[in-house]
């Protein structure tokens, strides 16, 4: 076989792919290196209180037994095991990642966790702008901390949309944008004074400070409710959880 | 030990299992894939590329593709023929 890389100019909007795949691939190398760190780092950030987030995204998707489920930017996991206990034996979740180094750790997992439930999850490198499903294939979409990530959040948006069956649910959870001062505040001081510091520990100074930058750059609860209305949902609601630094953005097709 | 040994046949085998291999669309043109064994990969032949497969996961990201030499999909079309005679 020919080994001939796949080549972007082929196609028609090659200019606008071309900007975007270097800024993506960046991103995609940024999480295969903190990878090996990743879940420590959030439960120490986080004080363990990212497992109560994610069970509430969870719930708020509306998965249930015999679902065909997505867990879109799944990372090491930890959304796409809630999902597949909810799914059982009779559902299906596909964990969904670009990053091959998280895709390889939540593999690991999957085996040494060893649960049967386990057995409905399978693993899938692709990239969120482009998803590799047809249309309205799934009961319930997740997305944890991984939309505030992608390069285009509206086209991603659109194929979550696409992807969805009529009537389901995509809930997304993420840090939050807040418009209150304090709340902002606090999230810069926890930024300056708590993560980086630790992440510095890890040698993730950098990386870490990309964090913070995500953040500044990403939508409110307000916009993101909209960016789900344009892209077709016919309903959307942005909650705030964790004393309003972070928040869970609901959907419905 | 056991539980290692099956684990590890089952990412030594085809290197997807059939539900998932039906699930999964080109993540360009959105048309079915196909399977290919050796090397262990998903065909779009929609456009002409092949997506590899490794460790048991499928790699969809676009420029993961590889474009398929026009030799390999006649290669593909004569041992198709081929079957077809000897039916």
């Amino acid at each position: 076989m020919h080994s001939l890389q796949f080549s972007i100019p082929l196609l028609p909007t090659s200019r606008f792919k071309r900007h975007s795949v270097r800024c993506a691939s960046d991103r995609q190398q940024l999480f295969n290196r903190i990878a090996p760190v990743y879940d420590n780092l959030n439960d120490l950030l986080s004080l363990g209180q990212h497992r109560i987030w994610k069970r509430m995204a969870v719930s708020w998707s509306g998965a249930k037994t015999g679902d065909s489920l997505l867990d879109l930017c799944c990372g090491s996991g930890d959304l796409t095991f809630l999902m597949s206990e909810k799914a059982g034996a009779d559902g299906k979740v596909i964990g969904l990642d670009f990053s091959k180094e998280q895709l390889s750790i939540a593999s690991s997992r999957q085996y040494l966790l060893s649960k049967a439930c386990y057995n409905n999850i399978e693993w899938v490198e692709a990239d969120a702008l482009d998803l590799p499903f047809s249309n309205g294939y799934f009961d319930a979409i997740t997305m944890g901390y991984g939309l505030r990530n992608v390069v285009d959040k509206r086209r991603a948006m659109q194929e979550m949309f696409r992807v969805l069956k009529p009537g389901s649910r995509v809930s997304i959870l993420d840090f939050n944008k807040s418009m209150q001062p304090f709340t902002a505040l606090f999230q810069e001081w926890m930024f300056d004074n708590v993560v980086v510091p630790t992440a510095t520990v890890y040698g993730l100074a950098k990386e870490y400070q990309y964090l913070k930058t995500s953040i500044d750059e990403f939508l409110t609860g307000k916009e993101l409710e909209k960016l789900a209305l344009d892209a077709g949902f016919s309903y959307a609601r942005h909650y705030e959880i964790g004393g309003g630094l972070m928040g869970n953005l609901v959907a419905a097709r | 030990m056991v539980r290692l040994s099956k684990w590890l046949l089952k990412e030594a085998g085809t290197g997807v299992n059939k539900t998932l291999s039906e699930i999964l669309v080109c993540p360009l043109s959105k048309q079915a894939l196909r399977v290919c064994e050796e090397p262990p990969s998903l065909i779009s032949d929609s456009i002409g590329v092949s997506f590899p497969i490794k460790d048991g996961i499928p790699c969809l990201v676009p420029t993961d593709g590889k474009i398929l030499d026009t030799d390999d999909t006649m290669k593909h079309d004569n041992a198709a023929d081929d079957s077809a005679d000897n039916k």
